[in-house]
Order: structure tokens, then sequence, then C-alpha cells
């Protein structure tokens, strides 16, 4: 199952490099939907009471390095596999539509792409994991590269540089892992389950603990390390930046969730103030530079370094219900930040400029347009009654118990949210008309991705907890981990 | 019967020789089919392949054999077979490359084809008694022997100034190298009493491990070698050298050399210094991370992509060093493995190089190959994807030889050099990512100069003007197979890495084994 | 059918009539849109009338009932349900929105039919009817916070109905994130409610309290002021107010239903739905109603020198529902409640007659340049009268026995609560003056030019502009549509008002002090466990304070006459007379201002700050210096790189060099 979830994107992706041109967008769209109804199934198949790993896939690969293929889900990866798959059928149909120049290079990179990220979020040996978390970037290099806009070579090295400045700590910090924990045990793996059943000595957490949430921190991005993150996101294509940014934040907020609380648990409790202060300050310069912005991409990528900053507040409160929120708040971000960008690429294509200064009045021939980003607009700015603020709402609340002080302002963030998202939409959407500018309503093609995107929006609104309830066993069983080692007689403290 | 103990000649084992023998036989034939006048080019590449298969099958042959051949001189084990192999590899790769290259291929007239491909193979024969050395004798023959042929080749683009002068500088500092390691090898010689490797290792185990005479010698060998697989700071005549050279001469060298050369290193200072481990385990420590530093910084503004891989082949020795810092099995096993990962992705990219000098009037500069990825994506993937090795991207030959390199320095306690590996890999990306960025996101360089106007003709000191670079494309295409293959070949091993590390899985018990 | 039922249906159908509205949009013929949401809210005010007769049938303690459609969010110990609780007070106010809703609906239907946007229109206004009554039907403090913000976003979507006016676009922005700002007080009150009891439906939460706080008690505080964010921001209670008057620029039946009638009277039913929990926390009770007290005095000022008719109007909104929150937050529930119901009829009714004006005035709202509508409009004109008088406490109106219900009642309680009754009868004088300052203007005097055109039958055509700032506009679509009607002409608007009208006068009689208390007994199933919902004044203070009710109206509307009608030109010299205080007024106490000097520039600065100088020194600084660092390393290879070999020697033998001396180094 787990395999073809892998197989099925890259397979396409390989194969429609040798169809003729034309087959090739149909073709790749056709596989991201059979993708996604794979991932359908999984949801369908999924036990939600287990804790545990399932469909488990365990194959030797490079034995001389201990390093083995090891694949799971759990209720942690399930929704995230979901979204992953969603949003890259819909970035693959918006590209069809939209016939790129090079379609094959294109699809292929896009296809490469989704193996990527499916790879990273199904992995469950450690460098397994890191080896697909770098893979990811090699796709995104040549769309952001070849693809782009603006200074956009100066931009897509930038972005790779800074990102792999984490990965390749991770990987050090990785093969460390396994070898130090080799020497207690005696045999070499890379096995997460392996890795967490005997954690290192306190001493050698910290540094292995600090080289990956360079990485994750990076890839977030969090403040300080987004530098790599407005250029990027100038230049990138937009189908590209719903993924872009909708997703491989994502698998960095999980590898904390999935690598770090896990195996560094009390290296995790000593710098959880620390990085709370990173994810809080990520959320207030986020959102103040959110209103500072005039180009919309840029408003949409502060943003979701606020979002993000709320994440990794979630991951860090070291509650299940934090926690749980945190994964909660992943799946939705991305639904939401998609539709956003695809949604600014439509009014790029209207107004010729991604100024807001130079738009407005667009609803006023497009009214179905209009509502449709008027929903994402609130569920972005997370409005109570959209999963959102439900994800919101259990990261807050499992933050209110301990950490008071980070709650309290956090919430601040929130209402500049209000702000900085209805200020985008009014100004695109609202006043009067530029002049020479004329509103039209979206293309049914447009329609097509944009709608199911919102209905899944709704559907999320309406019934969270189908989310939260999968979650729930998986997020206890990590949280778990850490909250053992903090109490003094937990096996973790006797390490020698 | 009686013949027999009167006269008992030392017992040669012919199959452990068999390799060599092979190749110094291959070596006589090539040089006379050298004479043929017409078809020259196709009988003397032909009488080479079958010499270099012949080599190969043996080593393969004998694979898994270990056993001391001429009363200890040589050491046959799968570490010698390994960088054997490797060096056959390039040599094999570059016999295509060499066709019409006017180093060997004076047209019209009787081709150098003869001398260069002799050349080639004397130098390849080096390699093989270097990678089996273990006896200070033959080490510096074996070395010399690699050397001198490689000087001549250098030199072999008659018209081109820069060859003669890469050709000559390789000499004057390559045998500067030389004298260095020879007094090294003395010195040793003279503190430890013995030539052979595990007598000096006796030597050493007495008691000799802090004898000034032993270390002065250890220094000064490793400064020669250091300088054969271009070591920072030993490193200056590598880019000079690599863009002079004719592109195939560089891209056997950039190779083949390391291979052997590390193949000794690893016998010298593991079996014959392995008693004064704690003592040179830092020096090459530093020596790796200073040239892993240099490496990289130095090719981060280069415009000629031979240079560019020259910078980056002293990076990449400096990760290779890290493997016998390491010292341990897996540190060798590593080595290994990346070395032929190492092969695969350069002579990849060199084969790129040399098509593009003939295609372009740009020579080797980087606006060579601007565009290429619209125009010829068949040329601009196997680039591509040798650099994406070179910089260890996951999916790559590459990313699995430094996961290898990077384990076995933090299982040797050498944590702090795999995150030098890791920071200069940060840097060469800036560099990597550049050419592939040329290839794929910038247009094709448009005003082309006329072929080869960029460096100055000589008037013709041998056999008139001839054609020169030659109409684009038209015998690329076997170049263009053998690179599809190199490149197909980074990229399997980079998914299915189990063969070649089953490959090397020997080299490293026969370190042990030979002393065992 | 169970009273849960009717309360499912009550929220079933005016989202459902939302939702079709709006899928129809294109294909609804002229004014479909209109009947459908006009069916759908009436058929909620059945809904909700059998919900009451329901409640009716049940014994008084047995009147609270819930109902849960589905686990919302429910995991890791928080149990969230997508539940409702129908109890008296929830009836009650379903009955008052959906009631006055559907008059409004009807209203509409003829006052928007010239707009473009007619459909959208509906839609909206039926989305914000499902919002309020999930707002008062919710079951759990996180469902109410859901309901409260929807009715935000709702108001939003309507205040900037007219979404090309810049006025009214920024005008729905401030409504909006002073919204998210209470509804973020309401979160963390959930938060800390949580973090204490450990639940969220209302019931169990005010069970768990009486035993786990103590009065007083510090937590308990913070979760009701906490709360009382929530309340006041929705309410338009200070400093949170200035949201209000802006919001003016929505439609006027808009103005009627949200910002009169239903969405700010939320915060007074929040503070009754949560009374257990402010009589533990008399405390924070206490700061909400003077609060309650300074906002009705401020907004009564105010509402003396404002020159636009709507924001006189919804000044006196304001003042109004800070006597609901005086009263509530005392313990007069049924007064405060009583209050909400009496106000949503006169001042809907006001706001109609209000713009059946402003449609005979060509969309001009400056009560300076009315006058003399008698004639002209007649049954308007009456309205407006008769809004007023229940809006000034006039004897035998509605506002007149629920107004003074609240004042009474603090004056029972004795001690300080007296202020609360001084300071109401204060603010009713005012409130009678500013009601007739309306009325006299309008109604009296000489009839000015739209007026005389609309006795010729016609009606004015001015420029169409925006009132506020006089840009021209066109009738598309975002835009007000070509005319609005009047009331005499259209009768669907006409019937309206009459039901409204009647109500205004007859509805005080259910609460007459010692002679009936509908609306106390049926109340009585939500607050059985409040003692001080069972203090009743007694009957002779009840009159006494309705006799000095009477005398304050009668006094206010004297002076108004006295001042507008007896002799015009009295309010000139006043006003040069006190140049400094009608200064004052005029800039509405310069709350603005200090908000947007407090808050808003702050908040910009921060971020042009961040943008220009954060961003570029730390950020981009780390990145630059280190490339830079590794830019001059690189530099410095080369430069070694000279080229020629006895350079190349030399660092040959230096290298060799420091290996043999470090090796000697070690060796000794």
């Amino acid at each position: 199952m787990l395999i073809a979830i892998l197989c099925v994107p890259i397979g396409v992706a390989i194969i429609s490099a040798f169809l003729p041109s034309r087959l090739v967008a149909p073709v790749s769209v056709l596989g991201s939907l059979v993708t996604l109804g794979l991932t359908v199934a999984l949801i369908a198949g999924f036990d939600p009471g287990v804790p545990g790993l399932q469909n488990v896939v365990d194959e030797a690969w490079i034995p001389g390095l201990g390093v083995r293929f090891q694949l799971g889900i759990d209720g942690i990866s399930l929704f995230l596999v979901a979204m992953t798959a969603l949003l890259w059928a819909a970035s693959f149909a918006w590209s069809a539509w939209r016939m790129p120049d090079r379609p094959k290079n294109y699809f292929l990179m896009l296809g490469i792409g989704e193996f990527a990220v499916m790879g990273a979020f199904l992995a469950q040996d450690l460098l397994l994991f890191v080896l697909f978390f770098d893979l990811m970037l090699v796709p995104f290099f040549f769309l952001v590269g070849s693809y782009g806009t603006g200074d956009r070579i100066k931009a897509t090295i930038k972005m790779m540089v800074y990102t792999l400045v984490g990965s390749l700590l991770m990987l050090v910090a990785a093969i460390a892992t396994a070898i130090l924990t080799s020497e207690t045990t005696g045999e070499l793996s890379f096995a997460l389950s392996d890795l967490r059943a005997n954690v290192l000595p306190e001493g050698s957490q910290d540094w292995i603990f600090w080289f990956f949430a360079a990485a994750f921190l990076v890839k977030m991005p969090s403040f300080p390390l987004h530098g790599w993150m407005p250029d990027a996101y100038r230049s990138c294509p937009l189908p590209v930046l719903a993924l872009l940014s909708g997703v491989l934040p994502k698998v960095a907020a999980y590898g904390f969730l999935r690598v770090v609380l896990p195996i560094f648990p009390d290296a995790t409790i000593q710098f959880q103030e620390l990085v709370l202060v990173l994810g809080l300050v990520s959320i207030l310069y986020g959102s103040a530079m959110a209103f500072a912005q005039t180009n919309v991409r840029l408003i949409a990528g502060y943003s979701s370094i606020a979002q993000l900053g709320f994440i990794t507040l979630g991951v860090f409160s070291l509650s299940s219900d934090g926690a749980n929120g945190a994964v909660l708040q992943m799946v939705n971000h991305g639904l939401v930040v998609a539709p956003v960008f695809l949604i600014i690429a439509v009014l790029a294509e209207r107004y010729g400029t991604e100024d807001l200064r130079e738009m407005g009045g667009a609803a006023t021939r497009a009214p179905v347009l209009a509502v449709l980003f008027l929903i994402v607009t609130m569920a972005t700015l997370a409005m109570p009654g959209s999963a959102n603020f439900i994800g919101e709402f259990y990261i807050l609340n499992g933050l209110f118990d301990e950490k008071t002080a980070y709650a309290v302002i956090a919430m601040a963030g929130v209402a500049m949210a209000a702000f900085y998202a209805l200020r985008l939409y009014q100004k695109t959407m609202h006043n009067r008309l530029p002049a020479g500018v004329e509103s039209r309503e979206m293309s049914l093609r447009d329609a097509s991705v944009l709608v199911p995107l919102v209905l899944v929006i709704i559907g999320t609104a309406l019934y969270p907890t189908l989310i939260l309830k999968r979650g729930e066993a998986s997020v206890q069983d990590k949280v778990g981990a850490v909250t053992a080692a903090e109490e003094p007689e937990g096996g973790l403290a006797a390490k020698p | 019967m009686i013949l027999a103990q009167a006269f008992n000649a030392p017992d040669v084992d012919y199959a452990g020789l068999s390799p060599i023998i092979a190749l110094t036989v291959g070596l006589v034939v090539v040089l006379l089919v050298g004479l043929a006048g017409r078809a020259q080019r196709a009988l003397v590449s032909a009488a080479s392949f079958i010499a270099y298969g012949a080599a190969a099958g043996l080593s393969i042959w004998q694979f898994g054999e270990e056993a001391d051949l001429v009363s200890g001189a040589l050491r046959l084990d799968e570490l010698g077979l390994v960088a054997t192999l490797i060096s056959i590899l390039c040599a094999v790769f570059v016999i295509p490359l060499s066709w019409r290259e006017e180093s060997a291929d004076r047209a019209p007239g009787p081709g150098g084809h003869g001398e260069f491909q002799a050349l080639l193979m004397a130098s390849v024969l080096g390699m093989a008694l270097l990678a089996m050395a273990q006896n200070l004798v033959i080490f510096f023959v074996g070395l010399e022997l690699l050397s001198v042929p490689l000087y001549v080749l250098c030199g072999s683009a008659l018209r081109r100034r820069v060859s003669l002068e890469s050709g000559l500088k390789y000499l004057i500092v390559g045998s500067l190298g030389s004298a260095t390691l020879l007094y090294g090898l003395a010195f040793i010689y003279g503190g430890s009493g013995s030539t052979d490797f595990t007598g000096i290792r006796e030597g050493i185990g007495a008691g000799l491990a802090d004898d000034p005479l032993i270390l002065i010698g250890v220094a000064l060998t490793a400064t020669g070698l250091a300088f054969k697989l271009s070591i920072a700071p030993f490193h200056q005549w590598t880019p000079d050298v690599y863009q002079g050279a004719p592109t195939p001469v560089t891209a056997f060298m950039a190779v083949a050399t390391k291979a052997a050369a590390f193949a000794v290193f690893a016998r010298f200072f593991e079996v014959a210094l392995g008693p004064a481990v704690g003592d040179w385990q830092p020096a090459l420590a530093a020596l790796a991370a200073v040239s892993i530093i240099v490496g990289n910084v130095g090719a981060l503004t280069q415009s000629s992509l031979k240079r560019l891989l020259g910078y980056s082949g002293i990076a990449q020795a400096g990760y290779m060093l890290a493997g016998i810092v390491a010292a341990n099995e897996a540190g060798i096993e590593a080595l290994f493995f990346y070395l032929s990962a190492y092969a695969f992705m350069n002579l990849a990219a060199f084969a790129v190089i040399t098509i593009r000098e003939r295609e372009t009037g740009f020579g080797d500069d980087i606006r060579s190959i601007q565009g290429l990825g619209r125009e010829r994506p068949i040329l601009a993937w196997p680039l591509t994807i040798a650099m994406l090795a070179l910089a260890g991207l996951p999916g790559t030959a590459g990313f699995i030889g430094k996961l290898y390199l990077i384990e076995a320095s933090v299982a040797g306690d050498f944590t702090w050099l795999g995150v030098m590996i890791a920071v200069g890999t940060m840097i060469s990306l800036a560099y990597y990512l550049r050419v592939i960025a040329a290839m794929w996101m910038r247009p094709a360089y448009l005003s082309d100069p006329t072929p080869e106007a960029h460096n100055r003709v000589l008037p013709a000191m041998a056999g008139g003007s001839g054609e020169l670079g030659g109409t684009p494309g038209v015998r690329c295409r076997v170049i263009l197979g053998f690179t599809l293959v190199a490149a197909f070949a980074t990229v399997f091993f980079g998914v299915i890495p189990s063969p070649l590390v089953d490959f090397v899985s020997g080299t490293g018990e026969s370190i042990t084994a030979s002393f065992g | 059918m169970s009273a849960t039922a009717f309360g499912w249906l009550i929220l079933l159908f005016p989202l459902a009539g939302s939702i079709l509205i709006g899928l129809g949009h294109r294909r609804w013929p002229a004014k479909t849109a209109g009947w459908i949401g006009t069916a759908a809210i009436g058929l909620a005010f059945a809904a909700a009338i059998g919900a009451f007769l329901s409640l009716l049938g049940e014994p008084a303690e047995e009147r609270q009932l819930t109902s849960s459609a589905w686990d919302y969010a429910t995991s890791v110990g928080l149990d969230i349900q997508l539940g409702i609780l129908v109890d008296p007070l929830s009836v009650v106010m379903c009955l008052v929105v959906t009631g006055v809703s559907t008059l409004i609906h009807l209203y509409s239907t003829a006052y928007m039919v010239s707009d473009k946007g007619y459909a959208r229109f509906f839609s909206y206004l039926n989305f914000f009817v499902f919002s309020m009554l999930l707002l008062v039907l919710a079951g759990n403090f996180v469902l109410l916070i859901v309901g409260w913000a929807f009715v935000g976003f709702a108001s939003y979507a309507l205040i900037s109905f007219w979404y090309r006016r810049g006025t009214a676009t920024a005008a729905g922005m401030k409504a909006f994130v002073i919204n998210v700002v209470g509804d973020i007080g309401l979160v963390l009150a959930a938060f800390l409610i949580f973090r204490e009891v450990g639940a969220f439906e209302y019931l169990t939460v005010f069970e768990e309290s009486r035993e786990h706080f103590e009065t007083n008690e510090g937590s308990i505080v913070a979760i009701c002021l906490l709360l009382l964010v929530g309340a006041f921001a929705k309410s338009a209670q200070i400093p949170f107010h200035t949201w209000l008057p802006d919001a003016m620029e929505g439609p006027t039946p808009v103005s009627a239903l949200i910002h009169a009638a239903t969405m700010v009277t939320a915060g007074v039913y929040l503070i009754a739905r949560a009374h257990p929990l402010f009589e533990l926390a008399p405390t924070a009770a206490d700061i909400a109603a003077f609060v309650g007290l300074a906002t009705l005095i401020v907004a009564a000022t105010i509402a003396l020198v404002v020159t636009d008719l709507k924001r006189i109007i919804a000044y006196s909104t304001m003042s109004q529902i800070g006597y609901m929150i005086v009263g509530v937050s005392i313990g007069a529930y049924t007064a405060g409640i009583f209050h909400l119901m009496t106000h949503a009829f006169f001042k809907a009714l006001l706001f109609m007659a209000a713009g059946s004006v402003i449609g005979a005035m060509a969309g001009n709202q400056n009560i300076d340049r009315m006058s003399g509508f008698r004639r002209a409009m007649p049954f308007t004109s009456l309205a407006l009268i008769v809004g007023g008088l229940a809006l000034a406490g006039f004897p035998l109106m509605s506002g007149f026995f629920s107004k003074d219900e609240i004042l009474v009642f603090a004056a029972e309680r004795g001690g300080m609560y007296w202020i609360f009754a001084i300071g109401g009868y204060a603010a009713a004088f005012l409130t009678a003056f500013y009601a007739f300052r309306i009325g006299f203007r309008v109604v009296l005097g000489e009839p000015c030019e739209e007026a005389k055109e609309v006795e010729r039958g016609g009606l004015a055509h001015g420029e169409h502009e925006n009132p506020a700032t006089g840009e021209k506009e066109d009738t598309e679509v975002g835009f007000p549509g070509s005319e609005h009607h009047i009331a005499e002409r259209a009768p669907g608007m006409k019937i309206a008002m009459g039901v409204l009208a009647m109500l205004s006068i007859v509805a005080g009689f259910i609460q007459l002090p010692g002679v009936t208390a509908g609306m106390e007994h049926f109340l009585e199933g939500s607050f059985e466990e409040s003692e001080l919902f069972h203090i009743v004044p007694s009957e002779g203070s009840a009159y006494t304070g309705l006799l000095i009710g009477g005398l304050m109206a009668f006094a206010g509307i004297g002076v108004a006459y006295l001042v507008y009608v007896a002799r015009p030109g009295l309010t000139g010299r006043l006003r040069s007379r006190m140049e400094g205080v009608h200064g004052f007024l005029q800039r509405k106490w310069y709350f603005d201002e200090a908000i947007d000097f407090l808050v808003y520039r702050p908040a910009i600065k921060l971020g042009q700050f961040s943008n220009n100088v954060i961003e570029r020194v730390v950020v981009d600084g780390i990145v630059s210096v280190t490339a830079g660092a590794v830019r001059e390393a690189g530099l410095l290879v080369r430069g070694a790189q000279s080229g020629f070999v006895r350079a190349y020697a030399l660092l040959v033998l230096g290298g060799f060099a420091a290996l043999a001396l470090y090796f000697l180094v070690v060796s000794s």
C-alpha cells in the first residue's frame, strides 16, 4: 500500500518523460489522482485506536551501513500524506490547464517532488527520512530556477544553500545518533524504533538536537532563519509555490514530532523554552511583516511564517492537546495556503501585477471567486468555525496550562492575522477597480481545482474530529516519550 | 625431476600477477600496433580494449585471493584489485574520448594513437603496481611509472601552448613531489631497517614510534602522497595542470591517480605505520580539513569548468582522506566506495565537457554549456547528474559515499571531520548548482566564436595543421554512450548501492589481513 | 416534538435559506431571493414559537434541555460537542431575533429592490440570522465563540456590503478587527475555564464552578473579565465602541437588524447566560455595570451633537445597551432582557423610519437639511414619533416600563448601586431630548426641498455619491442602487413598520409591576439558582421609579421642543456659548484618535520597522556576512594561485615544514 503511494508518483513521472508531449499533462494528472485515491483508501483502512505504526514495510536496503527501507504510517502522518496527495493533484491539474513550456521536465520534477515528500512522511528509518528530506529540495530547485520569474537563479540557489545547510548538519547528526547508539546496543541501526528504545545520554543529545532543529527551523522557515523565503516566494511559479509553502514546511514540523521528541527527549525538555520563544517571535514577526508587505505573495508568505510559529508552539507545548492541535493545524494550513496562492495566480492574471496597491474591485464581476476567496481568507485567519480555529484552540489550550504567558502573547498573533488576511482580501476584491482592468469570473478550469479544495476546507471545518481522533493515540505516544523523561525515575535519565 | 631440484626458481604466483602481466603485454602490443598507418585508431583502440579487458577479467578472477607475491614485494588482495579495476575503468573510458583529440589524433598522416594509448597503459600499469605495492621500492617504482607517462600526456597537445605549459609544470612540481617522497622512504628505511611494510610495522611497533628519523620520513612521505592526491596545501599544480592538459588526460588522472595513490596511502599508513596511528591521525585530519576548505572556496568563482573540477577534486580528496583518518575498516571501504562513485560522476562530467569543447568555441568555459538543457538534454542530464552527485545530493552514489565517509569518521571518533565534510558540501553547492543553473536556467550563449579560436594555435610542429575540433557530434556517439552509462551508474548506485558496497566490502579486511 | 428538535429547526431554516439564495443567485427571477429569505426567517420564527410552547409545557425546573448533533472537536480529553442548549433565556432571544428579523427582511424586500446585490444581500442577512441563533442556542463555550465570530463576520460582510465604497470597507475592517479582539477575550476565558473546571458545556461548567470557586477568587474574576472583553466588543461598550457608529455605512435595514435589534445585544445575553459565574465574581459584575453606566452617559451626550441621522440613532443604541448591561450586571436579569426586547422593537422601528426619510432625501443623512416631513410622509412621521416616545420612555410606552425596571432594581439593591439609578435617570433626560431632536427636526418645521418633492408625489433624485466623502458613484453592484423606496409607498415596509410600532406601544404590558410578570415567570427556568433573580422591588418603589422616569421623559421632550421648535435660533447660540464642550462631543470624546494613536499606529510602525531594519540587518545580515567570508577566502586561494612553479614549490615546502614540525612535537 505505502509502496504504491510512493511509487505511483515517481513511476508516472518517469513514464511520462518518454511520452509524447501532449500526453504528459493528462497522464501526470491522472497519476496524481490515483495517488490521492490510494491515500483516501489508506484513511479508510486506518485503525484510530493504534498508537504505533500501521501498514509497515521493512526491507533491507544498505545492510553494510545499517540502513533499512522502512515505511509506516500513524495518526500523525496519515492526513499529512493525504493533504500532500491532494495539493499535488491540485497543482498538477492547475499546471496542466496552463501548459508550461518543456512540460516533460516540469511534470517530471513535480513527480519527483511528490515522491520525496511522501517518502519523508512515510519513512520510519532515520536515514531514509533524512535522504527524502534532502531530496525534496532538488525538484524545487529546478522548478523555481527554470520556471520562475524575476531573479530566479539567485533565489533558487539561495534557497538550496540555505535549506541544505540545515539538512547536511542533520545528516551528520543522524549518523552520529546511530553510531553512538550502536556503541551501547552493539549493532548499527537507523530504525527510529531502535533509536527510541535506547536513547542517548543527555550530553550528546544536546548538539544533535540543535543540528536537527537547524534543519527543521530553516525549512519551516522560522525567524530568524527565513532569509531564503522572500526571494524564493517572489520567483517561484505559483502552482509550485502552493506546494512549497503548503507542504514542505509541514515536513519540518512533522520532523520535530516524529524524530526529535521521541529520540532526544532530554534535550527537548532542556531547550523547550528556547524553541517556544522562537515560535512566538515567528508569530509576531511574521504577522508584523505581513502588515508591511505590498506584494501579495509575501503577505501569504509571512503569514505562513506566523502559522508555522503556532505549529511550533503546539509541538513544543509538550502536551497531547497542543501536539494534536499542531498536527491538525499542519493539515489545515496546507489546505488554506494552497488555494490562496492559486487565487493569487488568477488575480495576477487579471491585474498583470502582484502589487496590492494596484489591485481592487475584482469581486464586481466574479462573485464565485470572491466567495471562495472569502471562505479561504476566513479559514486563514482561523475564524472560529474553521478547522484552523480548532487547531489553534487546541495548540494554545495545550500551551495555556503550563506556559500561560506564551499562549496569551500568541493570541496577539490571532488579532494581527485578522487584520492582514482581511486586508489582503479587501484590497484585492473590494474597493474600486483600477483603471484599465476589468473584472472577470474565474474560468471553469480554475474552478475545477479551487472548488474541491474549498469543499475540503469546509468539510474539515464541520468535522475536525475526523483528524483529531486519529491523531490522538500517536500524539499521546510521542509526547509520552518526553514526559516519561521528565520524571526522575524515567528510564532515560538512568543512562551511563 | 633432478633439474627441478637443482634449479629452484623463486616460485612466482603467475595467477596473482596475471593482471599486471596482461597490462605489460598489452602495452607492448599497443605500441607495435601504433605503427600501423591506416585504420590506426581502430586497431590501437581495439588492442587497448582487449588488453584492459583481459586485465580487468583477470583481476576479477583473482578477486578474493589474498597472497604475498614475489617474496612480499606485492600484495594481492581486494584493496589492490579494486584500485586497479577503477584505474582500468577510467582508462577504458578515456579511449573513445581520445579519438579526434588532437593530442592523439594528429591527422593527416600517422596519428599518435599508438603512443597515446601506450603511455596511458603504462600509467595504468604503474597504478596497478602502486595499488599492490607493499615494499618501499615497488612503492616508488610504481609511483614513477604512474607519473612519468602522465607528464608526457599532459603536454601531448603539441599545438596548444597551455598544454605544453601544463606538461612542463606538472613535470617540475611533480618531480619535487617524487623527490620528497623518495627522501621520506629513505628515512623510513633508515629508521626501521626494512623495506617491507610489514617489516617497518614491526620496527615501529618495537618502539620507533617517536624516532625523529622515522617521523621526518613520515612527514616527507605524507607530503609526496598528498601532492599526488592534490591535497591542500600541496594542491596548487592541480588547477593549472587540469586546465592545460587535454581533457581526456585530465579526466583520466583526476580519478585513476587518486585511486592508486589512495590505495598505497592506505596500505602505507595503516599497515606500515599502523602502530603510530595516534601520531599521524591528527595530522592527516588537519590536511583533510584544509583541503576541503581550500578546494571548495577555490572553486567558487571559477568560470573554467576544468579548473572548477580541479578545485572540486581537491575538496573531494579531502573528503576521501577522512576515510583513512578514521583508521578503521569502515573507513577504507568508505574510501573505495567513494572512489568508485567518484569515477562514474567525474568521467561523466569530463566527457560532456570534452564533447562541448569540440562542439562550441568556448573550450571548457562555462559558457559552452549554457542553455544545454533546452538544446541537448541528452548531454545536459549526465552533467546534471554528475554535479548533483558531486554535491552529494540524495538519489546519487555521491550521497551514499558521503554517508559512508561521515559514518566512518564518526565511528573513528572524528565527528568534527564529519561536520567538516558537511560544511564543505554546503559551500560546494554554490558552484555545482551554478553549473546546473547555467545548463537549465540560462539561455544558450549566442555569439559563438569559431572553434578553437580562443586558444592561439601555434604553427604545427608535426604534420601540418590538421582539422581540429571536428564537426559537432559526429564521432561523439560512442562517447555519449559511455557518458550515459556512467551517469546511469551514478544514479543506480545511489538508489541500490548494495552491489557497490559488496564490491568494496573486502578492502577493509585486506589491510588487517596483510599483517595478520 | 421536543423543544430541542425545534431548536435545530430554528438553526436550520436560516442556514438553508442563505445557502439556497447563494447557490441560485444567478437563476432567481427578480425578487425571489427576498421572498425565500423572508420565508426562511418566518419559518424560524414559527419554530421558535414551537420551542416556546413546548417549554411552557415543562415545569419550571425542567426547562433546560440540551442536545448534541455530533462530536465537533473531541480528543485528548477535550470534549467539544456540536450541541445546543434550549432554555427560557435562549428561547426568548430566539423569539426576539427571529421575530424582528422577519419584519426587517420584509422591509428589505422593498427597500433594497433597486440594488444590484439584491440576492447577495438576502444571503448575507439570512446567514447573519443563522449565526445569531447559533450564538444564542450554543450549548457550550466553544460553539458560543463560533456563533460569536460568525455574527462578527456577517456584520462585516453587511457593513461593507457596498464594497466599492472605501468608507464602507474601512468601516467593515474596523468592526471585524475589534470583534476579533472580543473573540480572543472569549477564547482565553474558555482556556481558563477549561483549566479550572475541565469542561466547556454551560451546565457542567456552572455546576462545577459553584463548588470549585470561592467568591471573588482571582481566577473566576479573570474569567468574567475576559468574558466581558467579548461582551463589550460585541455590544459596543467603552472602549470597544468605536466601530458601531462607522457601521452605519451599511444599508439601513442592516443597521436596524444587526446594529440595533440583535447582534449588539449579544453582550447582554452573554452576561445573562454566564450569570452563575458573574455572581461568583461580584467585582467583575460591578466593573461591567460601571462600564455600562459610563457608556450610556457618554453615548447619550454624543448623540446630542451628531448631525448624521443614522449615527444619532447608533449612539442612542450604545446608550440603551448601556442600560441593559447595567441591568444584567447588577442582577436585574428580567429587566435587562425585557429592555433588550422592547429596545429591539422601537430601535428597529426608528431605523426603518430613518431609512424611509433617507430614501426621501435621496441618500442624504444630515438632519440639518431635513424638516417638515409630516405632510409629505405622515406614516413615517408617525413611526418616528412613536419610536421616539418609546425611546424617551414616555409613560405607557414599552421603553417606559423596561428602562425603569432596571433603574428601580438598582435602587432596590441600594448602597453604591444608587449611582446607577441616578445616572440612569439623568441619561434618561438626555435620551428624551435627542430622541425628539430627531422627531421635531424631521417632522415639524418648514418642509425642505425633498419634502416638497415627495408631497408633489415625486421622489427627489440626488447625485449618486458617497454621503460621507462626496465621491461620485455609479449604481452598479458594489454601490447603492438607483433609488431607495419610501415606507409610504411599499406595502411590505408599511406592514413591517406598523407591526413594530404596535409592539413598541404595547410590549411593555407583559411586565407591569404588580400586575403581570410574564417575562419573569418564564425566565425563571434559567435563573432558578440565582438569588439576585428573586429580588423584586416593592410595588411602591416601582411606581415611584416610573413616576421619575415619566418626568424625565416629559422634561427632555419639553426642552427639545423649546430648543428646536419654539426658539429655532437657540441651538446656534448654545453652540457658540459652549464651543469647547461642543467640539469635545463632536470629536466623540476623542476615542478614535486615542485608539489610532495607541494601537493602530504602533502595529504598523512595528511592521515597517521589522521590514526596514530587522529583515535587512539581522536576517540578511547573517547570510551576507557568511557569504562574504567564504567569498573572501575564495579570493585568497585564487590569489595564491600565481601560476609560478617557484611559488608552488614554496608552499609545498611550507606545508612539509608544518607537517615535520608537528611530528617532531608529538614525538618528543
